[in-house]
C-alpha cells in the first residue's frame, strides 16, 4: 500500500521550466548572498579581473601604435571583437564557471555527492556556483564595443542590434560548449588540466579575424573548434554589413549543435564515470 | 509483504585501466586496452522489507559501498537487477531519488558555504516538499536535536560530527521511504557516534523508513540493526538476525592462559613454541575438534566451543601439562564473532 502510494506521489511532481528556474534562482541567490558577506574579497577579485581586461586592451592599443592595420583590420575594429569576446564569455563565467572545479571533485570522489538529486545532473552541478564577477566582462565588454562602433561611425539601427544581441546569444553558446568540453575530459583521462589550459588559450584566438590564420588552423576554427563563431562570424553582420560571409548566417546552428554536443559528452562522461574507489 | 528493495543476483565489475603516466600517457589511456578486471560485488541477493534497519558490514574494499551506489542508481551492475521502490534505480535515476535518501560519510551534500537552514529550505524545493510536511518534519527535528547551535551555521564552519548530523537530516527531509546510510558514524567520538544513532533509531520508529547501514563499527550495529547481511570480497557471506549470528557463537569462550611469571620478557620464537605445544595437546586430547589457538598479548589464547568441550576440562588439560601463572575467561563479542566470519571461518556454514 504504502509503495504504491509513494510512486503515485512521485508521478504527480513533474519537473518543468518553471520548476528549474524557480530553483536555480533559489539557489544562486543563496550563493551571491553568502558571497556579498564577504565584500572585500569580492570587490577585490572583481577589480582584479577589470585590471586584466584592461591591461590586454592596453597592449592592443600598443601594437596598433606602430602598425595602422593588421590585414585590414583597425584598431577599432579589433577592439570590437575583442569586446565581443568578452560579452560572449560572461555567461560562461557566470553560470558554468563551476566547469573549473570538476576535476578536483571527480578526482577526490566527491562528485558522486551530485547524483543524488531527483534533478538533471548537469543542471545541478552547474547551479552550485554563480561568479557574479562575470558582470565585470559584461561590462568591460560592452563599453569596447560602444566605443569602437561610436569611432567606426557604425550605423545604429534595429537590424544591427538586433544581429548584435543574437550573435551574443549562439557566441556565448560557443564558450559554454567549450569549457563543458574541457572540463569533462576529466571524466576519461587523468590529469587533465591541459585541456583546460589548452582551451583557454584557444578561446584567446578568438579575438583575431579568422582571415589572419592559415589555411588549416582556419579550418580547425571553424569547423572543429569552432572559436571563429565567438566573435568573427557573428560581428562581420555588424562590422561589414555588405560583406557579411555566409558561415555568419550558421552562428545559431554552430552554437545550438556544438552546445548540445558539449551536454551530451558531459552528461556521458559523467554517468559513465564510476565514483572512483575511496 | 512486498520487499522494498530488491536485489537480486547482482554483480560488479570494474575496468580498472593500467594507466600510464605523464600528458602523453593520458592521451595513450583513451584508446588502451590494458585492463584489468575487478570485481567487487559478486553475485549477491537480498529483499528488504518497509520499516527494516539493516547493517551492511564487512572489511575494507568489501563491495559495501558499490553494493550502496547500485542501488541509489550511481553505478549500473554488471549483472543481475535491483528494484527500489518499484523503480529500476539505474535506470531511472533521478526518479529513483525522490524516494532515496542518502548520506556518504565524511562527503557532505549541503552547501558548502551556506548555513544548514538555507539549504534545507532549497532541499525543500528540489524534493517538491509540502509546507506542512515540512514544517512538520523541522518540528519532529527539534525534539530530536539541539537545532538552534547547528542550524544557522555554514556548514563549512560545522565540525564533522555536526555536519553529519545535518546531513542525515537532510536525507529524512523529504520523508523518502529508504535512506542509506555509508560509514556515518566514521571519525567521530563515542559522544557524537551515540547521538546520531539515537537520531537514526528514532527517525526509523517515527517514519518507519527502511534504513541501510554500512559501519565499521560494531557499536553502530550493536545499538540499532536487527539484521545483519556481512559480505566480504564481495560475496555475501551471512544474512540474518542478529541474535542469530550471537547464536551461533554463543556457546564461544575465550580462554587466555600465561604460562610464564613474567609474560612481558617472552620472545616471539618462545611463545610460538608454547603455542604449537599446547595447539598439539589440544589435538591429541581431543582429535575431532577444532580449538583455534592464537597468540594475543603475550598470552596463549585458545578458543573453545562449550557445546563440545568444557572450558575447566580444557584448563584442566593445560594445567596438566604446564605451570599456569594466570588466565582468564571472556565471551566472544559482537566484533570478534563478525572479525571470525571475515576471517572465513568454517564456522558459519
Ligand atoms: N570506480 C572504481 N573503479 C575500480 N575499482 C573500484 C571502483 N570502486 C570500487 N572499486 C573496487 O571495488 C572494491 C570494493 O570497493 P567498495 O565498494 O568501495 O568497498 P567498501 O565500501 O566495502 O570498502 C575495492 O576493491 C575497490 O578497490
Ligand atoms: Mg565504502
Amino acid at each position: 500500500m504504502e509503495t504504491s502510494d509513494m510512486s503515485m506521489k512521485t508521478a504527480s511532481k513533474r519537473r518543468g521550466l518553471r520548476y528549474y528556474f524557480n530553483i536555480y534562482f533559489r539557489i544562486i541567490a543563496q550563493d551571491i548572498k553568502s558571497k556579498l558577506s564577504y565584500r572585500s574579497d569580492f570587490i577585490i577579485s572583481l577589480i582584479g579581473m577589470i585590471l586584466t581586461d584592461a591591461v590586454e586592451i592596453l597592449s592592443f592599443w600598443l601594437v596598433f601604435q606602430n602598425f595602422p592595420s593588421v590585414k585590414g583590420w583597425n584598431f577599432y575594429e579589433m577592439l570590437f571583437l575583442y569586446g565581443f569576446t568578452l560579452v560572449a564569455s560572461t555567461p560562461a563565467q557566470c553560470m558554468f564557471d563551476n566547469n573549473w572545479n570538476l576535476r578536483l571533485v571527480v578526482y577526490s570522489g566527491d562528485f558522486i555527492k551530485y547524483c543524488f538529486r531527483p534533478v538533471n545532473l548537469f543542471f545541478y552541478f552547474m547551479s552550485e556556483i554563480f561568479d557574479i564577477k562575470g558582470v565585470g566582462k559584461l561590462f568591460v565588454g560592452l563599453s569596447c564595443i560602444v566605443y569602437s562602433w561610436n569611432k567606426l561611425a557604425l550605423p545604429v539601427n534595429f537590424k544591427s542590434l538586433v544581429l548584435l544581441i543574437f550573435g551574443f546569444v549562439f557566441a556565448s553558446l560557443i564558450v559554454i560548449a567549450i569549457l563543458n568540453l574541457a572540463s569533462s575530459a576529466c571524466f576519461f583521462i587523468m590529469n587533465s588540466f591541459f585541456v583546460l589550459s589548452l582551451s583557454n588559450t584557444l578561446r584567446g584566438y578568438a579575438r583575431y579575424p579568422i582571415t589572419i590564420f592559415s589555411g588549416a588552423l582556419k579550418f580547425v576554427f571553424t569547423f572543429i573548434a569552432p572559436i571563429a563563431f565567438m566573435a568573427y562570424y557573428p560581428s562581420m553582420a555588424v562590422l561589414r554589413p555588405d560583406n557579411v560571409p555566409v558561415l555568419t548566417w550558421f552562428t545559431p546552428v554552430f552554437g545550438i549543435v556544438f552546445f548540445y554536443i558539449s551536454y551530451k559528452v558531459w552528461m556521458k562522461g559523467a554517468l559513465s564515470y564510476n565514483g572512483t574507489g575511496n | 509483504m512486498e520487499p522494498i528493495i530488491q536485489v537480486n543476483n547482482v554483480t560488479k565489475e570494474f575496468k580498472v585501466l593500467n594507466r600510464s603516466e605523464g600528458l602523453k600517457g593520458s592521451i595513450k589511456d583513451l584508446f588502451s586496452h590494458d585492463y584489468k578486471i575487478v570485481r567487487a560485488v559478486d553475485n549477491v541477493s537480498m529483499d528488504i522489507g518497509q520499516g527494516e534497519i539493516v547493517g551492511y558490514l564487512g572489511p575494507n574494499g568489501a563491495g559495501k559501498s558499490t553494493t550502496i551506489k547500485m542501488m541509489t542508481g550511481v553505478l549500473k551492475p554488471t549483472s543481475g537487477s535491483i528494484i527500489c521502490n518499484g523503480v529500476v534505480p539505474y535506470d531511472k535515476r533521478t526518479l529513483n531519488a525522490q524516494n532515496i535518501g542518502v548520506v556518504f560519510g565524511q562527503r557532505s551534500q549541503l552547501w558548502w558555504a551556506l548555513p544548514a537552514i538555507e539549504s534545507f529550505n532549497i532541499l525543500k524545493d528540489i524534493y517538491l516538499v509540502e509546507d506542512k510536511d515540512y514544517k512538520d518534519m523541522l518540528e519532529l527535528y527539534s525534539t530530536l536535536v539541539d537545532m538552534d547551535s547547528i542550524m544557522h551555521k555554514p556548514v563549512r564552519q560545522m565540525s564533522l560530527g555536526q555536519r553529519t548530523l545535518c546531513d542525515i537530516l537532510a536525507s529524512f527531509l523529504h520523508n523518502p521511504p529508504v535512506v542509506f546510510l555509508d560509514e556515518p558514524t566514521i571519525g567521530l567520538d563515542v559522544a557524537m557516534k551515540a547521538k546520531i544513532r539515537e537520531l537514526v533509531k528514532m527517525l526509523n520508529k517515527e517514519k518507519n523508513t527502511t534504513v541501510i547501514l554500512t559501519t565499521h563499527d560494531m557499536g553502530d550495529v550493536d545499538a540499532l540493526c536487527e539484521r545483519i547481511v556481512i559480505i566480504d570480497k564481495g560475496k555475501k557471506i551471512y544474512d540474518n538476525d542478529i541474535e542469530h549470528l550471537t547464536g551461533l557463537f554463543g556457546a564461544y569462550r575465550t580462554l587466555s592462559v600465561s604460562l610464564s611469571k613474567n609474560k612481558e620478557i617472552l620472545t616471539k620464537e618462545e611463545l610460538e613454541q608454547m603455542e604449537t605445544s599446547v595447539s598439539n595437546l589440544l589435538r591429541e586430547q581431543w582429535p575431532d575438534v577444532d580449538m583455534p589457538v592464537s597468540i594475543e598479548d603475550n598470552e596463549i589464547q585458545i578458543l573453545v566451543n562449550e557445546a563440545f568441550t568444557g572450558v575447566v576440562k580444557v584448563i584442566n588439560a593445560v594445567q596438566d601439562k604446564y605451570k599456569v601463572y594466570d588466565m582468564h575467561i571472556t565471551e566472544i563479542s559482537t566484533e570478534s564473532v563478525i572479525r571470525k566470519i571475515y576471517d572465513g571461518s568454517k564456522i558459519v556454514k
